[in-house]
């Protein structure tokens, strides 16, 4: 029986003194494991920094980062063995099948969201080209701070 | 005509709040499930909650899902 891509949501926490090179390549492990199994990540984003109900590993905070992908099932037990290998800096995941419709709406509030983002880098791009050179610096600045403002709205 | 023994026992129907309302129940949703639990942080059950059965089952999957993502407490005690 030929098995169907599906659609999932991985939570996971971070300690919360990790240092930003580890985390990248844990993140990269998690990516390549997808993308190996005709995957496609849908959202792969930073959740909430907030303080853990309970004590885990003798961590009070913890950083959550989710992941929504669409894939085949076998990723699932990869990604999960990637996150298990690095779990003095994992301190829990859970993985949970969601449906196409969850998925969907999530892939249109990335979309939007990125579209809004280049829009709004090609405003300032623009700007940045007609004002004169001494003003470059504050306006690039400015993509990165309306882009909470856009996140709320969403 | 109504007798005085049916009346003694009429209560006012509940009705599932997830059913009616279509609010969406998920393990990240803390502050919806919070409603759920009690001041000792158990589920509250179904004759409480007025939950459907089917919606106090998902309830009681998020919540415990919640709890293992520290996101819910499983006691006072921690």
């Amino acid at each position: 029986m030929a098995a169907k891509p599906r659609y999932y949501e991985t939570l996971y926490i971070i300690r919360p003194d990790i240092k930003d090179e580890d985390l990248a390549k844990i993140q990269q492990r998690l990516r390549d494991a997808i993308s190996a199994n005709e995957g496609e990540i849908i959202k792969f984003d930073k959740w909430a920094q907030r303080e853990l109900a309970y004590e885990i590993q003798n961590y009070s905070r913890g950083i959550y980062y989710i992941i929504i992908f669409k894939s085949l099932p076998g990723a699932v037990a990869e990604l999960e063995r990637h996150l298990r290998f690095y779990n003095t800096d994992v301190l829990r995941f859970i993985t949970v099948s969601i449906t196409e419709a969850a998925a969907n709406k999530e892939r249109a509030v990335q979309e939007s969201k990125e579209a809004e983002a280049s829009a709004a880098a090609a405003e300032s791009q623009a700007e940045a080209a007609a004002q004169p050179a001494q003003q470059e610096a504050k306006t690039e600045n400015e993509p990165a701070a309306t882009e909470p403002a856009e996140g709320g709205t969403n | 005509m109504e007798s005085p023994r049916d009346r003694k026992y009429f209560a006012k129907k509940k009705v599932c709040r997830f059913c009616t309302e279509s609010i969406e129940m998920n393990y990240k949703n803390i502050d919806i499930l919070s409603r759920y639990i009690t001041d000792r942080k158990k589920i509250v059950p179904k004759r409480n909650s007025g939950l459907c059965a089917r919606c106090q089952r998902q309830l009681a999957t998020e919540i415990k899902r919640a709890r293992f993502m520290a996101l819910l407490p499983y006691t006072v005690l921690h």
